[in-house]
């Protein structure tokens, strides 16, 4: 408290110096408060549609006719949270290999078809679902709808293209594996989720990669992928007819089936665990710290997305404030909070100096226990609400961003009603329903935490700053599969 | 079985006439472009789509303005900018924009330093202010500087020491150049930042951060007569500047042979680049040079791609591409080796590209779907209110013409596949060459 007062005085005695040399810089520069804001415009989410086909395939139409450009998503309920045990990294090779050769396309036809349109064809896996998107010019619309179809529907997953995908898996998760920001991502997550597959990247390890065979992707492609289960999202340069008329065209026969998701086992109740991972030559130790959170369809979502925004989050964001517009510890500090449909968690994270490690990690866990124990203030909390509530016609400027809005409502199966009441919704939060969840979600003394950094430089900091009780592993020695993380 | 393959004949048919016959162009901008008497320019361009608006103000110096000793000032200046003017305090300016929901932050470059905010529309005024304010009146301070000066060098352990490949550019520059203004990339070193002082602070803010060195771009849901009044409000009252600004740039001199350098880092693969010098942003070779990327690295049917990735896997990652930019700088490619291949394979399979380049004509083919894909990248980019404002500020500070956002469309759609050989043949030469191994330090691969 009185470490923050003579800032404060400090900051106003500076305050009044600069004016003065302000003055002195520009002698007639006026002094005066920021101006009024000009009458606002009414703002409501734009129009879109949602339709189905016969087979159960739900579509999704944003038109938007401002560029000559239309672009069209598929998303399939399934991704790397339905990876085989042991075999992590199924969904994302799947996703990779589908634009690499269809019944009738070689890998290079369909990238000749894609790039002679000045189109942009990519798909991918996350934890929840299975991506592909078609960019296309407004004259090619029809070419990259019935692309779109082709790779999703008819993939053949050859071995010389399995071979070639996974190699390019194995190369690039060797970079990544000496990434800070990655290994300390992908440490923090297996802490959190346990062996629950959320624990896994979503690349999968070298070792489940290396055990990925034909048969699990053809498996995988034969389960999920279904018409009932996908949903197509239409956006741009075109009309709800069109839309609908070339989705009939492209997927209009596929046949529905029925999808059984597997029985998954719940990630473990949060435990501090402390995790350092030595890699000498780092100028830099990555910092992250969470625990488990919540999954999307939460009713308290709300509530605690602005918790976590207070903690981390654009319009407030007290870690920035402490650690970097306070002390010059970091570029950058945010917490998140990450919600799937199983699970989700809570996660701060920053990156500092070998040297401030200690004094960072002790300040991170400080704000979590503060933002449990001590009341926001109205004007805090307004801040956040002002910066959520501003900022909506930001969110629905390009039609991507509309789609994108509409697509997550309905993948996570929540009301449709949650586009038109947000704003709403979010100045209805007060602090006593922050301070609630943060009891009941927050357990400052169970946050895993990890570093990623030059062990050395650091270690004996821990012990001071309330951390000694940690796992110090070499970088070379991790094994993300294993219980103690260590390669035997 | 018999029908369903005529089908996909005829299909393919269609795939190949389609783009050749009927390309969709970006529709032309509609702007309207001023001069302050003291020297700002401005643009302002209407888009009443959605109700929010955008300003991007451009300051025309970059780190290739730096002076010896100070790499990375320009940068660390920027930083600065965030700490206070008359009457908005350190660290206000964003939280102000934050507050009204809007986005705001700034970078910078070889050749500008960019400010910008997308805000709903009704806090225009708002956000010219304090634009202006800071133009007009930084607030200074010792130590404020020295704390912003360690962000900074986070930064740069974010960014590029901490990173697998993240001092590449670096490497490649520092190595390529003698003397040129593009010798050192933008994040500068540790060593300048500490030697930076309070007092170069002062010299940049008069030298560089005056109305005639700046250009504003404003796009969204505005009336401009409106918009105008306001952007004369608040900036016309700051005063023209007299100083004249530097632009001597120092130009390297023409290779006479090729140059080869095999140095070390602690990456987990190794790293090869080919690179040649070529001409600026704007020059008529420019965009036969912009062609040349696209063939080289543009999807999965570009060259290289092709060729270092899919066919031989001689690479896990592998592009090439003109960093086109206001004064003469570099064509280059890189490959990061696949395990199992050697740099020396890398090498010879890049190398070949270029070649390729010269001694051939690229396929008709080839050509307009690079175009296809420049048109693409124009659209996509003009989504956005941001991505208008850049194109439009972009044509006026490093073209000095605003019609070139739209008009180089044309220039694009007139080049034939002669003009790409003919660049090629000009730029990628044996003795304008520079290869440059980068290889893995003992014990680094893992």
């Amino acid at each position: 408290m009185n470490a923050r007062t003579i800032r404060l005085a400090s900051s106003v005695a500076f305050v009044a110096a600069m004016t003065a040399m302000g003055s002195a810089q520009m002698p007639n520069w006026p002094s005066e408060p920021p101006p009024r804001p000009l009458p606002s415009r009414p703002v409501s989410f734009p129009p879109y549609e949602i339709r189905s086909l016969a087979n159960g395939m739900q579509v999704i139409v944003v038109m938007h006719h401002e560029q000559p450009e239309v672009s069209v998503r598929l998303l399939v309920r399934a991704g790397s949270v339905y990876d085989p045990q042991g075999k992590n990294g199924v969904a994302t090779l799947a996703a990779a290999l589908l634009n690499q050769g269809t019944a009738t396309r070689s890998a290079g036809d369909i990238a000749d078809a894609i790039d002679s349109i000045g189109g942009a064809l990519d798909t991918g896996a996350g934890s929840d679902f299975t991506q592909a998107s078609a960019l296309v010019m407004k004259d090619s619309f029809d070419v990259g709808m019935e692309l779109l179809a082709d790779v999703v529907r008819r993939p053949v997953f050859s071995p010389e293209e399995i071979d070639r995908q996974r190699q390019q898996a194995l190369s690039s998760l060797q970079v990544s594996l000496e990434d800070p920001d990655f290994i300390a991502g992908a440490v923090l997550q297996r802490l959190i989720y346990g062996f629950h597959p959320y624990g896994f990247p979503d690349s999968g390890m070298p070792e489940t990669i290396a055990k990925i065979t034909r048969a699990d992707l053809q498996e995988f492609h034969r389960k999920y992928f279904a018409p009932n289960n996908s949903v197509l999202a239409v956006v741009g340069d075109v009309e709800v007819a069109e839309a609908m008329a070339a989705a009939q065209k492209a997927f209009g026969d596929w046949q529905k089936q029925t999808v059984q998701p597997p029985q998954l086992q719940q990630p473990p109740q949060p435990t501090r665990r402390i995790i350092l991972i030595d890699k000498p030559d780092s100028v830099q130790t990555a910092v992250r710290i969470g625990q488990l959170g919540v999954p999307r369809k939460t009713p308290d979502y709300m509530n605690l997305d602005q918790a976590i925004r207070i903690l981390g989050g654009e319009g407030s964001n007290r870690l920035y404030r402490v650690l970097r517009s306070e002390r010059s510890l970091t570029y950058s500090a945010s917490a998140d909070m990450n919600t799937m449909l199983l699970a989700g968690d809570f996660i701060a994270e920053t990156d500092t100096r070998s040297e401030a490690t200690g004094e960072v990690v002790r300040l991170i866990v400080d704000e979590f226990t503060r933002l449990q124990r001590e009341r926001t203030g109205d004007a805090e909390l307004a801040g956040a609400q002002a910066y959520m509530t501003g900022s909506f016609p930001l969110t629905i400027e390009t039609p991507g961003a509309i789609a994108r809005q509409v697509l997550n409502v309905v993948m996570y199966d929540l009301s449709l009603d949650e586009l038109r009441t947000y704003r709403q919704r979010a100045n209805a939060v007060t602090p006593d329903d922050i301070s609630r969840v943060a009891r009941t979600y927050l357990q400052p003394d169970r946050l895993s935490i990890v570093m990623v950094g030059n062990a050395a430089a650091f270690k004996d900091q821990l012990q001071r700053a309330g951390f000694g009780k940690y796992e110090l592993i070499p970088l070379e020695q991790l094994d993300l599969t294993a219980v103690d993380l260590k390669r035997r | 079985m018999m029908k369903k393959a005529a089908f996909t004949l005829l299909l393919a048919a269609a795939l190949t006439l389609v783009p050749l016959s009927a390309a969709v162009r970006p529709p032309r901008m509609e702007y309207s472009i001023a001069t302050l008497p003291n020297g700002l320019t401005v643009v302002l361009s209407e888009d009443h789509s959605t109700p929010i608006v955008h300003a991007e103000l451009w300051y025309h110096v970059g780190s290739k303005d730096e002076r010896p000793g100070r790499t990375g000032f320009a940068h660390l200046f920027e930083h600065m900018m965030f700490k206070g003017s008359k009457n908005v305090d350190p660290e206000e300016h964003a939280s102000m924009i934050a507050s009204i929901g809007g986005q705001s932050n700034a970078y910078t470059n070889d050749d500008t330093t960019v400010f910008w905010e997308t805000v709903p529309s009704q806090y225009l005024p708002l956000m010219l202010w304090m634009e202006a304010d800071r133009m007009a009146t930084l607030r200074i301070d010792d130590a404020t500087f020295k704390s912003e000066r360690e962000v900074v060098k986070e930064e740069r352990r974010l960014r590029v020491d901490n990173q697998p490949f993240g001092r590449l550019s670096e490497i490649l520059y520092d190595t390529f150049y003698t003397v040129g203004p593009y010798k050192h990339t933008t994040i500068g070193s540790m060593k300048d930042l500490d030697a930076a002082s309070i007092a170069d602070v002062r010299d940049f803010h008069s030298l560089y951060y005056v109305p005639g060195n700046a250009t504003l771009a404003v796009v969204g849901d505005f009336d401009s007569a409106q918009a105008m009044e306001l952007v004369k409000k608040y900036f016309g009252r700051i005063p023209k500047a007299s100083g004249a600004i530097p632009r001597d740039y120092k130009q390297e001199p023409p290779g006479t042979k090729e140059r080869r350098v095999t140095t070390t880092e602690n990456w987990p693969l190794p790293a090869v680049v080919v690179a040649y010098p070529i001409t600026y942003d704007g020059h008529p070779d420019s965009y036969a040079l912009h062609i040349a990327s696209k063939i080289l690295s543009d999807g999965e049917s570009s060259r290289i791609f092709k060729s270092l990735v899919y066919d031989t896997g001689i690479a896990v990652s592998a592009f090439g591409g003109g960093n086109i930019i206001e004064q003469p700088n570099l064509f280059f490619a890189v490959a990061l080796v696949q395990r199992g291949h050697s740099p020396a394979d890398a090498e010879k399979a890049l190398i070949a590209e270029f070649d390729k380049l010269r001694a051939e004509p690229v396929a008709e083919k080839e050509l307009q779907r690079a175009k296809n894909q420049f048109f693409r990248d124009y659209i996509v980019d003009r989504e956005s209110v941001r991505g208008k404002a850049s194109q439009l500020a972009h044509a006026v500070v490093i073209h000095n013409d605003v019609k070139t956002a739209d008009d180089e469309v044309e220039i694009f759609t007139n080049l034939k596949v002669s003009d790409v050989q003919r660049v090629s043949k000009t730029y990628f030469t044996q003795e304008n060459r520079l290869v440059l191994h980068i290889l893995p330090k003992a014990g680094a691969v893992r």
